[in-house]
């Protein structure tokens, strides 16, 4: 499954490529595209964020064997939630993440290795969801629930291998066929 | 954790329903979403979910009269109130009327998932009590009664004494259900997730029943080829029921009067000392306190078991009861065989209130069952029942015979060579009049 993503924001010119570098088995780094478009129909004003689900409906649909992400750095919200690191619709293989939240306190404006590590533990997670992964019980899992930032730095950036099986087709493992 | 729970979110804006949807649904939920409060009945009606998050203020109508409506279609539903800031005391008064719980809008995050994990996890609960419930009484035994004012006594007697710890004595004649009686009280206690051991202390000869009551250690005795537990010690955390209790010998009621005091046993050909915990309830069909006086019943053991006595009366002195337990074993019986009837002649009936029921409901238990074997009508008749002493006259000679067979044979079993023997006929002709009467082994 080839990953694409979609940089709503202006990022350090490095981060997509190396989120796209560092994505785990079954997946694979696809294409990083900067999206010029207006975001101002998702923006809450009075919470300042974004509509997460706006922001959703915004991504393309992709074509068969992709998965599309995109990345913001505004913070996102839903109507009834307070806020969300991301979101994606089960199955539906396009999602949306926002490092906003995953920052440490002292960064301003450059990202550093630990919100890039979170930022890729999120972004994971939400292709996980994506393509049909729920919630995962296992601590370390990409798709462990995260509330706060610090919850993720306990999770890798990959699947735990019940998530796995889910994940790859009948009859294939990450050792071969 | 939360795979197979089913969730509603009822709410009037359509950016709510979507992105709460989206957000359970990450969580592993099932989510139904309902625009307004008459769709989410519906959707309760079609899908029952568990957990219903539902908007205090929508048009129409609002989120605490779906909560009223909504408990009449599903009562162990969890509901959670949404709300804005400006309508908590709405929200409160949800609350009052069975509300899980509330929360304000826009969630935090994390406040709302340990909420809703908190009510999917009070929902298995209430499931798992109600089946828990129900798996109790399809569990507890009937005791068949018209409520004549004997058994409504013993009844009443049974709910006070059930839910003590109290040993209780049940006296009364043979079949007059002392065991069912047992089981009732021990269906009612606190104790009824333990086991109810019972033991026949008159069918067994002493050494036996010492062995069987207490168990034994491999080679206590010739034939004792492996550990045995006793009934006492099986009966741990429950009741031991012991019946015929005034059948016991004078030297195990000393060894039950030590268990009784000590709450400790020892195995036959052992030494280490076993706790155990049980309720005591004993039974006998015999006088104690005469068995006592005659020297036959230890006084101590007797003052132990008869600590609290139900009394059951014998059928002769509730003749009431007989149609409805005869109807009761007529409608189990004919199930067990497959057999299509459906009741009972009036003299027949009549008869069965007359007669004076020596061996009690046992008998009459025992009478039905031959009955509806016997019969081949939907109707027992006055003649199928083996107390009457002649059929009736009019009754041509071919029916009497086939009565008089079909009685024989039930009574051997069906065992056709020992039936001939009885009726002093050969086998073949036996065979045949079988063949021409069409009578099958039930």
């Amino acid at each position: 499954m080839k990953v694409r993503l979609l940089l709503f924001e202006k990022a350090p010119p490095d981060l997509g490529p190396a989120i796209l570098a560092a994505l785990p088995e079954p997946l694979e780094g696809g294409t990083v595209e900067l999206v010029t478009m207006e975001l101002g129909g998702c923006w809450d004003r009075r919470r300042r964020q974004l509509d997460a689900v706006g922001l959703l409906e915004l991504v393309p649909p992709p074509v068969e064997g992709w998965v599309h992400l995109g990345l913001v750095g505004n913070d996102l919200g839903l109507s009834a939630v307070a806020y969300v690191f991301g979101l994606a619709e089960l199955g539906s293989r396009r999602g949306v993440v926002s490092w906003a939240r995953l920052r440490e306190q002292d960064e301003l404006w450059e990202l550093g290795a630990v919100t890039r590590r979170r930022l890729l533990v999120e972004a994971v997670h939400e292709i996980g969801h994506a393509l049909g992964l729920p919630h995962c019980a296992v601590p370390s899992c990409a798709m462990h629930r995260s509330l706060w930032p610090e919850s993720t730095d306990l999770k890798d950036p990959r699947y735990c291998p019940s998530c796995l099986e889910i994940l790859l087709p009948p009859g294939l493992s990450l050792d071969g066929p | 954790m939360g795979k197979a729970v089913r969730l509603l979110v009822v709410d009037d804006e359509q950016h709510v329903r979507t992105s709460l949807a989206c957000w359970f649904r990450e969580e592993g939920y099932e989510v139904e979403v309902a625009a307004s409060g008459r769709e989410a009945l519906a959707v309760l009606a079609r899908v029952g979910p568990q957990i219903l998050l539902v908007d205090i203020k929508m048009p129409g109508m609002d989120g605490i009269e779906l909560q009223r409506r909504a408990r009449e279609l599903a009562p162990d539903a969890t509901i959670i109130i949404m709300t804005a800031y400006a309508s908590v005391e709405t929200a409160v008064q949800a609350l009052k009327e069975g509300a899980y719980d509330y929360v304000v809008k826009p969630f935090d995050p994390e406040q709302v998932s340990r909420l809703v994990a908190k009510a999917a996890e009070r929902y298995s609960l209430l499931a798992e009590n109600r089946a828990l419930r129900e798996r109790i009484v399809a569990a507890e035994p009937h005791l068949v009664t018209a409520g004549t004012p004997a058994m409504a006594k013993v009844l009443e007697l049974v709910d006070d004494v059930a839910p003590t710890e109290t040993s209780v004595l049940i006296t009364g004649e043979s079949g007059t259900g002392k065991e069912l009686v047992a089981r009732l009280i021990h269906a009612r206690s606190a104790r009824r997730f333990g086991p109810f051991v019972a033991v026949n202390c008159g069918a067994l000869a002493e050494g036996v029943l010492e062995s069987e009551l207490f168990g034994h250690e491999k080679g206590a005795f010739t034939g004792a080829g492996g550990r045995h537990h006793g009934k006492v010690e099986l009966a741990n955390e429950g009741s031991l029921f012991l019946d015929e209790v005034g059948d016991v010998s004078p030297k195990l009621q000393v060894d039950l009067l030590r268990v009784l005091q000590e709450r400790v046993i020892t195995r036959v050909g052992g030494s280490a000392p076993i706790p155990v915990e049980f309720r005591l309830i004993a039974a006998t069909h015999r006088d104690l306190e005469a068995e006592v006086a005659s020297g036959r019943f230890r006084q101590d053991f007797f003052y132990r078991v008869n600590v609290f006595r139900v009394e059951l009366p014998p059928l002769r002195e509730r003749p009431e009861d007989v149609p409805l337990l005869a109807r009761h074993f007529l409608e189990r019986y004919a199930n067990q065989m497959g057999k299509p009837v459906e009741g009972f002649a009036d003299d027949a009936l009549a008869a069965l209130v007359a007669y004076p029921w020596p061996g009690n409901v046992r008998e009459l238990q025992n009478v039905i069952e031959r009955a509806v074997v016997l019969c081949r009508d939907t109707k027992i008749a006055v003649f199928h029942l083996p107390f009457v002493a002649a059929p009736p006259h009019d009754l041509s000679l071919e029916t009497v015979e086939e009565a008089h067979i079909r009685r024989v044979l039930a009574s051997c079993g069906f065992n056709v060579a020992q039936a001939a023997r009885q009726l002093e006929v050969d086998r073949v002709t036996l065979y045949n009049k079988i063949k021409k009467y069409g009578i099958n082994r039930p």
